[in-house]
């Protein structure tokens, strides 16, 4: 007993306190405490101990606890149901239920994952194809590609642009009147533009660089702005942006602005010269910044607004094209979408198209047909509309007596597009 | 179901029929029926006052509980509610937060109570569940005293040598015995307070601490001894 070390005495003193000690047991420690002082020291204080822990503090009764532990219950109990769909008794076998879904089709997924990648992969190829068979190869094409600086110059001056070098159909866009607009597609010599180059433009008006850098920029907007407004459809359909009768007087009005006053007489002798629609009657207003001249200018037609004629109606909706991949695919197959172009011109100027139009709130359209060989579009602009397209007048019409004779007193726009093609040797007719 | 506040009585006037209790045994069926037609006169006696379902046992009250009558758990809650205030309180020494664990030892009960099986008496699966909770909120708070670089227990140390210096009539015995707990590890303070606080036997608590009885005396054993050594001056006053 002497030898044990005091974690062991401590072991046997609590349980001899504490009457769990057998009789033997009981001898044997009574016999050694007996002798040992600080043992019984030990054993004194340990039932100090006992005595204080016993006699420890309780309480007060809590006459509340139950009725706030019946709210809390309450509340849990709400919890609970609003947390889960269905007995909280339940609970376990749900979860073995979900874990058994969950294990089940993860390896479903993990055996058939080659016939999952498969079947993605088809579905996101159809889906592009689906794009590049509507958009990209063929339902909506731009009337007009590669519009380059020269032509981009002469649509602005003079609202006239050829199709292609070797066809004789054009964009023509002219101020009918004060307000109102045409919009011609089709052939017409007696009204041919002369033709006008960017280095022409240069030697006459002699821009800086800084205004050449402008200007040509200008041009390349113009040219990317016909291109997104005049589209032609696979089902004889045409599509055509309503403020594209206001970009030409845009284009000739910014760059007039970026001029200096001096360079603005020279400019208005060159329009002048060439018989051009339009004069620039504000010549003492100073240059304008670039950054000016730009923020005016919409990049795609506005609110992705068309004019759809078909052969059976007439629409005014939007139409949400993404030219720049467009533009990129045609880039790609160049001859294929030339070709493709030509087939739907031919098509849809061959085609007899309706006279009243449908489902068109506004503008009012009037679909009317000159005779037999040649079909006519025209839109009725509302004054106020085309007065807020107007820009800052430093360009006027210069408006020609045969047009003022012929103007309508409604402010319209025309598309016009006629059916004599070469292949079906129809004799065209002019409007005029 | 809605919970009888204190004071309540319940009467077969206010429920009637909803409760059938067998005449035999006078142990209540608590079917969870409400269709008294189904059920002959014989058979159906009036639920049980609050004075008799208070003088029955946490079994019958149990018995009850699982037949589908959750408002006699009312009565083992107020049957028991001291005893795991104050085990808690003497576990963490803070009237202010036992309160909120007691309400929680007594929900994780109510969960649990379809499943009681009675292998054990109610008082120690109680005890087992505040016991459980009372070790996972001491976990939670060494966690918190961890990340907010705390020495708690050093502080407690301190307290109690600088209480202990104090001459003995200005002692306070019980804060001084209260702080000596708190000195101990859960697992030894646990099984101490449970021992001669409590009045539980060597087994009641090995079935509370889910453990070995041989693993409870040597808790016990050591807890007196770091209790023996951080209270030496109190105890050392009866020879005084």
């Amino acid at each position: 007993m002497k030898k044990m070390n005091e974690q062991k005495m401590d072991h046997l003193l609590s349980q001899y306190v504490d009457g769990r000690l057998s009789e033997i047991e009981v001898q044997k420690v009574e016999s050694f405490l007996a002798l040992d002082t600080s043992a019984r020291q030990r054993v004194k204080e340990l039932r100090r101990l006992k005595d204080l822990l016993t006699s420890k503090r309780k309480l007060t009764p809590d006459i509340g606890f139950w009725t706030r532990f019946a709210v809390a219950l309450e509340e849990q109990k709400k919890d609970e149901h609003s947390l889960l769909p269905f007995p909280r008794k339940f609970i376990p076998a749900m979860t073995v239920m979900a874990a058994a879904v969950v294990v089940v089709v993860g390896t479903l997924i993990i055996q058939n994952r080659m016939q999952f990648i498969q079947y993605f992969s088809e579905k996101s190829q159809a889906v592009r194809e689906v794009y590049e068979k509507n958009v990209l190869q063929g339902q909506l094409l731009p009337l007009f590609s590669k519009v380059d600086k020269d032509r981009a110059l002469q649509f602005s001056l003079f609202g006239t642009l050829a199709l292609d070098d070797k066809s004789k159909t054009e964009l023509r866009v002219d101020e009918q009147s004060k307000k109102g607009y045409r919009i011609e597609v089709g052939k017409d010599s007696k009204n041919k533009a002369k033709p006008m180059t960017f280095d022409h433009f240069l030697s006459e008006v002699k821009p800086t660089s800084e205004q050449k850098h402008l200007i040509d920029s200008l041009l390349e907007l113009t040219g990317r702005r016909i291109e997104s407004s005049v589209l032609i459809g696979e089902n004889n359909t045409m599509a055509i942006a309503p403020d594209l009768p206001n970009l030409n007087r845009m284009m000739v009005t910014n760059i007039a602005a970026c001029l200096e006053p001096n360079q603005r007489v020279q400019f208005e002798r060159l329009l002048e010269a060439n018989d051009a629609p339009y004069t620039v009657t504000a010549q003492s207003v100073p240059a304008r910044k670039g950054d000016r001249i730009f923020q005016n200018i919409p990049q795609s037609p506005r609110d992705n607004r068309f004019f759809i004629i078909t052969p059976d109606t007439m629409m005014y909706s939007q139409l949400h094209i993404d030219f720049d991949s467009l533009r990129r695919h045609m880039e790609e197959n160049v001859v294929m979408f030339e070709l493709r172009r030509e087939a739907m011109l031919k098509r849809m100027i061959a085609k007899e198209f309706q006279h009243a139009p449908r489902n068109v709130p506004w503008p009012q359209p009037v679909q009317s047909f000159g005779n037999e060989e040649f079909f006519s579009v025209e839109i009725n602009v509302p004054a106020e509309e085309i007065e807020q397209q107007q820009m800052r007048v430093i360009i006027q019409p210069r408006i020609r007596k045969q047009i003022l004779q012929t103007a309508s007193p409604s402010h319209s726009i025309q598309v016009r597009a006629w059916r004599d093609t070469a292949s079906e040797g129809l004799t065209r007719q002019s409007q005029e | 179901m809605a919970l009888p506040l204190p004071g309540a009585e319940w009467s077969s006037k206010d429920k009637p029929h909803q409760i059938g209790v067998r005449a035999r045994s006078f142990v209540p069926s608590f079917t969870k029926t409400n269709n008294a037609s189904s059920m002959t006169n014989d058979q159906i006696l009036p639920k049980p006052s609050v004075d008799v379902l208070r003088k029955m046992s946490d079994e019958a009250l149990i018995t009850a509980f699982q037949s589908g009558d959750h408002d006699v758990y009312r009565f083992l809650v107020e049957r028991h509610q001291e005893r795991i205030r104050n085990l808690l309180f003497s576990i963490f020494h803070d009237s202010d937060f036992i309160d909120d664990l007691a309400q929680e030892v007594f929900i994780k009960a109510y969960q649990a109570l379809p499943r009681f099986r009675f292998e054990a008496s109610f008082y120690t699966w109680l005890y087992r569940i505040a016991v459980n909770k009372s070790r996972d909120e001491l976990r939670k708070k060494k966690l918190r005293r961890f990340f907010s670089f705390q020495t708690l227990d050093e502080g407690i140390e301190q307290e109690l040598n600088m209480r202990l210096s104090v001459p003995p009539e200005n002692r306070d015995t019980q804060e001084l015995v209260a702080l000596g707990l708190q000195t101990l590890p859960e697992k030894f303070r646990t099984a101490v307070v449970l021992k001669d606080i409590d009045g539980l036997s060597y087994e009641e608590i090995a079935e509370v601490m889910q453990c070995e009885l041989g693993t409870v005396k040597s808790r016990i054993s050591r807890a007196r001894s770091m209790l023996r050594k951080a209270l030496k001056p109190l105890l050392e006053e009866v020879e005084t």
